[in-house]
């Protein structure tokens, strides 16, 4: 077996949270805005439905073949060719995500913290960081994850108690103006996000006991849930409608504090949750390309090819989009269905097919 | 195999080592002493239509000087203005640069002043800059100078550092408005299509000039329509709840005599009601007040007589509004009170139908005010001081 490490169940919600969350606490609030307006609160009620059903799809593929990932069951599902392209369908679309995420990492920090940067020299540390993570294995990366975590959210906590004196609760209102529709429709591109979840399939065979997967990785939405919708708030009663005009409103918020006058410029922390975030979601991503690569050309070790994808990598970050204008684009138009087809819809047919056969082949017994 | 590892190890360190080099921000390094940090911002415009932007830059030399009195002689005024003429803020702020030897940070700056000339021609576009360029923060507070916006940063005050500090302090005690650059985004993109900025004024005497905030200035559609006086502001004040000190001081019936009171603490709602298609506002306001002087020889103790008084300041809250919404609803026809979301959030289905006559609506509202005044305590003293026990008035 190709990775030694095992995680517990915990260790892998932990993964998983801030692989959601990361990208998700900046861009979310502002998209939600635009399409649910005042409603923006509960639409990641609606996409955390997408989170739930994907970790129960990806649970149920896994009692499938416990012991193997993705890329190997598909080929025993739908047959070594077809397995084999579907494999690399997939690993071009975690690549190319991953991409993404790098660079709007990349184009939050040159646009918020240092504009004169080369934004290679951001995205290109942070790959060095990761693919050093990925390379220590499941176990390292899992552990790394359970020391951020909690500064991750203790950071995410301040924030929140230091806007409590500026918010205004009326914004709030009127709730559901025009039904449930535009809160469904601010929910498609969040529940995107949700599908990450998908990443599960690659921790699954690792972890430790079998007890309980479904409990962590179901509390790992809830978590998400939970945090997007309380950010999702906290911008709406702060900034009201205005909310969709900003490009990153946690930002601007955390931007607007200011507590006894004394209290102030403690945009650094934003920064801090978003670098910590970014860290983990890529290395997540990374993770999963580099084993689900390893596992496709049926090679005997991972770690040798960990700095030659870090290299492409940073080439799709560069390549994936012109400017912050079309990654936006990018991201509300055509990643989402593109996403939903990999991470649920795949996932969805393999199961299919998989209860089919086992059926049949209960039929010819 | 045990060399290789320790190899890996020497190449680790000496990595460690030197990333930290790295790490100290790069191209993006920006020393203190490589800043001109400002403070304040007017802008204003020129005869040929440009943008003059204004920037109150702290001084350096005398910053290093503060603490002792030899220093701060030589150092000079603590700010200085500088200012810059461009087709846009940006560009104006390009020109200003040429004039300035340290890169200019508007990340400290605390006070946007709106010059009337500007402000007539619309400031949906020039608040832009603020929300979109990286380094001004959203806390800054807006004003509205009734002439031109460098005057009132030019005024180096006696009081406090420099007159961006005296303007935010001045708003922050809530004397009149107070409106950050978000507010003011807000505003511009609420239903009611109307905008109030506090009016901020030099007050000249003979101590030297001052900065005074004083009333506000109403806009609608983007356009300066009108100013309201210092009186009118405070109705204005209670209508928005945002009235944070107030002090009244009223003559009872039959006295000559005055007695002042100060406001504790008082909430207002706004309740909207549309009966067979009739627009109504209720403005109900629950105030707590103090006495804090009693010129007259009535008993602060008396039930009986505080609850007159409660019933006169009731009356004087009443007048003070009718009086704002006689002049800006009436007369401006813009809604500055935020009626618009008021309706919207209580009605969104009748809402959505009056939409666009928003602005035909409004004056037409019929509004009704409730003011509930509690009078707590009569202050330190009881009684009318220096009033024998037998002199004291009874009614």
């Amino acid at each position: 077996m190709m990775e030694r490490g095992k995680i517990s169940g915990l260790q892998m919600a932990i993964l998983l949270y801030p692989t959601i969350i990361a990208t998700a606490i900046l861009l979310v609030p502002a998209i939600s805005g635009k399409f649910a307006e005042q409603d923006m609160w509960l639409s990641p009620i609606w996409a955390s439905l997408a989170g739930f059903l994907t970790v129960y799809i990806a649970l149920l593929l896994h009692n499938h073949y416990p012991e193997l990932t993705i890329m190997q069951y598909s080929g025993k599902i739908i047959g070594f060719i077809p397995g084999k392209i579907v494999g690399l369908g997939l690993l071009f679309y975690l690549l190319h995500t991953n991409g993404v995420v790098l660079r709007e990492y990349g184009e939050f920090v040159v646009g918020n913290f240092l504009p004169s940067t080369p934004i290679i020299v951001i995205t290109g540390s942070m790959a060095f960081v990761c693919a050093l993570s990925v390379r220590g294995g499941l176990e390292v990366m899992a552990r790394s994850a359970q020391i951020f975590i909690p500064v991750f959210m203790t950071l995410f906590l301040v924030i929140i108690l230091l806007l409590f004196p500026e918010l205004r609760p009326a914004n709030i209102f009127p709730v559901m103006d025009d039904g449930i529709t535009p809160s469904i429709k601010g929910a498609i591109v969040p529940s995107q996000w949700f599908t990450e979840f998908f990443l599960i399939i690659f921790m699954l065979p690792y972890l430790r006991t079998k007890e309980k997967r479904m409990t962590w990785g179901m509390l790992s939405v809830v978590a998400v849930m939970i945090t997007l919708v309380i950010t999702n708030l906290f911008s709406l009663l702060l900034f009201g409608d205005i909310t969709s005009k900003f490009t990153y409103p946690v930002m601007s918020a955390a931007r607007y504090i200011d507590v006894a006058d004394f209290l102030q410029h403690v945009e650094s922390i934003v920064m801090a949750i978003w670098v910590v975030g970014v860290f983990i979601k890529v290395s997540v991503f990374y993770y999963a390309i580099v084993i689900g690569t390893a596992q496709w050309l049926h090679l005997s070790d991972y770690r040798p090819i960990v700095f030659p994808i870090g290299l492409l990598l940073i080439i799709f970050s560069t390549w994936v989009a012109a400017s912050l204008q079309e990654l936006s684009h990018f991201l509300s138009t055509v990643w989402p269905f593109y996403a939903l087809v990999f991470q649920l819809v795949l996932p969805v047919l393999l199961l299919l097919v998989a209860m089919m056969r086992k059926k049949a082949a209960e039929n010819d017994n | 195999m045990k060399l290789l590892q320790n190899k890996g190890k020497q190449l680790l360190t000496i990595t460690l080592c030197v990333i930290p080099i790295f790490l100290s921000g790069c191209w993006d390094r920006s020393e203190v002493n490589d800043l001109a940090l400002i403070v304040g911002m007017g802008l204003d415009r020129t005869d040929e239509g440009d943008i003059e932007l204004s920037a109150q830059i702290v001084n350096p030399k005398a910053m290093g000087g503060q603490g002792s009195s030899e220093n701060s002689q030589s150092g000079g005024q603590p700010v200085t203005v500088k200012t810059g003429t461009g087709k846009t803020i940006f560009d104006a702020r390009s020109k200003l640069q040429e004039k300035v030897s340290r890169r200019l940070f508007e990340g400290h700056n605390r006070i946007v002043v709106i010059g009337k000339a500007l402000a007539e021609r619309g400031i949906r576009q020039h608040i832009d800059f603020f929300a979109r360029f990286p380094n001004p923060r959203l806390r800054a507070n807006v004003f509205f100078a009734d002439g031109k916006a460098s005057e009132i940063l030019k005024i180096m005050p006696n009081f406090e550092q420099d007159s961006a500090e005296v303007a935010r302090e001045l708003a922050e005690l809530r004397i009149g408005m107070k409106v950050t650059t978000k507010d003011l985004l807000q505003q511009l993109a609420s239903e009611s299509g109307a905008t109030a900025l506090p009016r901020i004024l030099v007050d000249k005497s003979d101590s030297g000039e001052e900065l005074r905030v004083n009333g506000t200035a109403v806009f609608k559609h983007n356009q300066l329509i009108g100013q309201i006086d210092d009186a009118l502001t405070r109705g204005l004040l209670w209508v928005t709840d945002e009235i944070e000190t107030a002090s009244v001081t009223l003559q009872p019936k039959d006295a000559k005599d005055y007695i002042s009171f100060k406001l504790l603490r008082s909430s207002t709602e706004l309740i909207p009601t549309i009966k067979n298609g009739k627009w109504k506002m209720t403005i109900t306001i629950t105030s707590e007040d103090d006495v804090v002087e009693n010129e007259t020889k009535l008993d602060m103790m008396d039930p009986k007589i505080i609850d007159k008084l409660q019933k006169q300041l009731n009356k004087r809250i009443r007048k003070r509004i009718k009086m704002v919404l006689d002049d800006v609803q009436e007369g401006m026809e813009a809604d500055v009170f935020g009626f618009a979301d008021a309706f919207h959030r209580k009605y969104p289905k009748q809402w959505k139908k009056a939409e666009d006559k928003w602005d035909e609506t409004f004056p037409e509202i019929e509004v009704a005010i409730k003011s509930d005044v509690k009078i707590r305590r009569p202050g330190r003293s009881g009684g009318p001081q220096g009033v024998p026990q037998d002199k004291e008035a009874t009614e």
